[in-house]
């Protein structure tokens, strides 16, 4: 579903902004009324500020520091090595994916539904749908973004990602190592003390040794934020290419 | 206009009444050691996602060339008052900021002093260029 599409499909299903639809028609049978959504999960659902109030900006050293930077293979040092600025697909208004977006210093709108949660960035106008009906991905559903399933676990949100595409820069805006289509990101997302926590685990037997994690938060909105449209732009995204002194002829 | 273009260390953001925001993304394209000054005329103001851009002519030697100077997202300018409005073509500007690395490129990045020629300050801090980019 495109953004635009789940957007609009959101804003037809809710009420004010954060607050979780009680209900999918499907799942409901008819004549029962379902129990109220804090009673079935945990309520992570709302508006969240990932901005520089809430941690610090990312860069080559945040999220990734001395004590949890990836450890690469041999591939993976060889891309890195190789890597040329230039060739980041940011710089055509490609979104940025997991591990990097969720820390991306934006907001982000988490939606629960009985069969699903569907995380909404502002970053790249991103959409993200964790499905919490069992259902399995099938060969057409690699993507960007991958095919995420989720389930709650305690006071916790568990979400496992894979089926992601090949991306020169997989991994973060800002060290160029790449991810490969074995990339696998497991996120656990939680409430404490009104912040929303994530920590989150990255695997890619293709460029990294072994697990790599981070664990990070947001801070409740200001009342009534509501996300701004990305709309990226191509033109200026690739305008600052020219600045740069060019690795490669 | 006359060009003005200075290369100093980066102790001269001492002197800036807002600190500098590290910005590492921006580090292949422009050199946040050194500063650049220029006063020129506003051409266009170009506002959008990832980057606005803000364009000028500066006169460098009676040859008339063109700045490109990297700015932040529309939300971010519009936070610091930076509207189409602000700077509209033709208005006459002094800009400070981080010169571009490339040879024979005429740009700049991360925002320490913005004014029109009469002194009044348009902005004076770091205008974030693009966080998370």
């Amino acid at each position: 579903m495109g953004a635009l599409a789940c957007a609009a499909l959101l804003a037809t299903t809710m009420g004010a902004a954060g607050q979780a639809p009680a209900t999918t028609p499907a799942a409901r049978p008819a004549g029962q009324t379902p129990p109220p959504v804090a009673s079935r999960f945990p309520d992570i659902a709302g508006m969240w500020n990932g901005g520089t109030r809430a941690r610090p900006m990312n860069s080559e050293n945040f999220p990734w520091t001395k004590t949890n930077f990836p450890v690469l293979n041999e591939r993976g040092q060889a891309y890195m090595k190789a890597f040329d600025e230039a060739v980041a697909p940011k710089y055509d208004c490609v979104p940025s994916s997991s591990p990097a977006i969720q820390y991306d210093p934006y907001y982000m709108q988490v939606v629960q539904w009985p069969d699903r949660v569907v995380m909404r960035y502002e970053k790249d106008d991103q959409t993200r749908t964790i499905w919490l009906d069992g259902r399995k991905p099938t060969i057409h559903d690699y993507s960007l973004q991958g095919f995420s399933v989720g389930r709650y676990d305690g006071n916790a949100l568990v979400v496992e990602t894979d089926h992601f595409l090949f991306d020169i820069t997989g991994f973060d805006d800002y060290n160029g190592i790449p991810s490969s289509t074995l990339k696998k990101v497991t996120e656990r997302y939680w409430k404490e003390n009104g912040e929303l926590k994530l920590t989150l685990t990255l695997e890619d037997p293709l460029f990294l040794r072994e697990p790599a994690s981070y664990t990070t938060r947001w801070l409740p909105a200001a009342p009534g934020y509501q996300l701004e449209a990305w709309e990226c732009d191509p033109e200026s995204s690739r305008a600052p290419i020219k600045m740069m002194v060019p690795r490669y002829k | 206009m006359t060009a003005k273009r200075y290369l100093l260390v980066a102790a001269v953001a001492t002197v800036i009444a807002a600190p500098a925001i590290a910005h590492h993304s921006s580090g292949p394209f422009y050199d946040p050691t050194k500063k650049v000054e220029v006063k020129g005329v506003v051409t266009k103001l170009n506002i959008r996602n990832p980057h606005s851009f803000l364009y000028l002519d500066v006169d460098e030697k009676g040859k008339k060339v063109e700045w490109q100077v990297e700015m932040g997202t529309g939300a971010q300018l519009a936070r610091n008052n930076l509207t189409v409005e602000t700077l509209k073509p033709g208005t006459e500007i002094r800009v400070a900021g981080q010169p571009s690395r490339a040879e024979g490129s005429h740009g700049m990045c991360c925002i320490q002093l913005l004014m029109k020629a009469d002194g009044t300050a348009i902005l004076r801090g770091t205008v974030p260029k693009e966080p998370g980019r």
